[in-house]
């Protein structure tokens, strides 16, 4: 197995980490930019039905059909704006899209100190930054649709 | 000489299969035609002299409530499908019926991984259909739904009322 050199580890470490900062609800979040793949302008989801919590409905872009992770259910919101957008994120198990406000998402760049533990239990995340008095969370993707 | 220019059958991963494309509460539903017996209307059922065929309706289900939908209303276009698979009989009630059509094994989706509640043992994949997707009907999972109106009757052949056979798929692939 391949291992980083200790020079490498460290510069990986205080490498500034890239953010796209978006809103549900008016929530403000937090996902790796590497984990997302598209933003585009929200179409209507296909219910279907199902048990998984937070999972009921499908997108289809052209021949792709994908799974909605229903975040604002799962945070008790309601996505806000007429034109709300589509968050297509790189879920381990294949790309999920997400239903969130129509306000434009932001990057943002923090270097690793600025990053900390996220102690809330209201949402996949095991990381956060605080922005003002803001604390965002930044999702853990691989944990959404699994552990809620 | 081939074994296919010999006649014989060969297995391919390209036989076609044929689904019955139907509407519950305003979403596409496939059944494969395999399991379909017939599908007929209410009144057909209402005023069919076979006993066993009309007292289909009373044993019919509406899977709308299985599915997460709450609309269970009879409307004029509400058929009844009746189903057999592995020898049990049942029948469903569905809001239309859209007509057959035919496509390609790999044209059939796999439901995604995310989905990992009951509703993998109701479904056995989707299909583009139209500008949205039929999500193709696990029959088992049906039958076990509408276990009490299994008759034990033999089948025959499928009987399709009225203009099922004719209509054909908005995309112009039928069977």
């Amino acid at each position: 197995m391949l291992r980083m050199g200790e020079r490498g580890r460290r510069h990986t470490t205080r490498s500034p980490r890239n953010f796209l900062v978006f809103s549900v609800g008016g929530r403000r979040l937090a996902v790796k930019t590497l984990e997302v793949a598209e933003i585009s302008p929200w179409k209507p989801s296909i219910p279907v039905g199902s048990r998984t919590p937070y999972i009921s409905a499908v997108v289809r872009q052209d021949q792709a059909v994908l799974p909605v992770f229903d975040l604002a259910s799962a945070l008790r919101l309601c996505v806000q704006g007429n034109n709300p957008l589509c968050l297509r994120i790189k879920h381990p198990l294949g790309d999920m899209v997400m239903c969130i406000d129509e306000e434009m998402p932001v990057l943002h760049t923090l270097e690793p100190a600025a990053i900390q533990a996220y102690r809330g239990k209201d949402i996949p995340a095991e990381e956060s930054y605080a922005n003002g008095l803001d604390e965002i969370p930044i999702l853990t993707i691989s944990q959404l649709g699994s552990c809620m | 000489m081939s074994i296919q220019e010999r006649g014989a059958s060969v297995p391919s991963a390209s036989v076609s299969r044929c689904f019955l494309i139907v509407t519950i509460s305003g979403r596409y539903l496939a059944l494969e035609v395999g399991s379909v017996e017939a599908v007929l209307t209410i009144k057909e059922l209402e005023s069919n002299e076979d006993p066993t065929i009309r007292g289909v309706l009373d044993r019919t289900i509406s899977l709308v409530m299985q599915l997460g939908n709450f609309d269970s209303q009879i409307y004029p276009a509400t058929r009844v499908v009746l189903l057999a698979d592995q020898g049990i009989r049942g029948s469903i009630r569905v809001s239309d019926v859209h007509g057959t059509l035919e496509i390609q094994p790999s044209q059939i989706l796999p439901l995604p991984a995310q989905f990992s509640g009951a509703e993998r043992h109701w479904y056995r994949g989707m299909i583009l259909f139209e500008n949205s997707i039929a999500m193709i009907l696990n029959p088992t999972w049906v039958l076990e739904a509408t276990s009490g109106a299994a008759t034990g009757q033999e089948g025959g052949t499928p009987r399709v009322s009225g203009d099922v056979c004719a209509i054909a798929t908005r995309d112009g692939r039928t069977c």
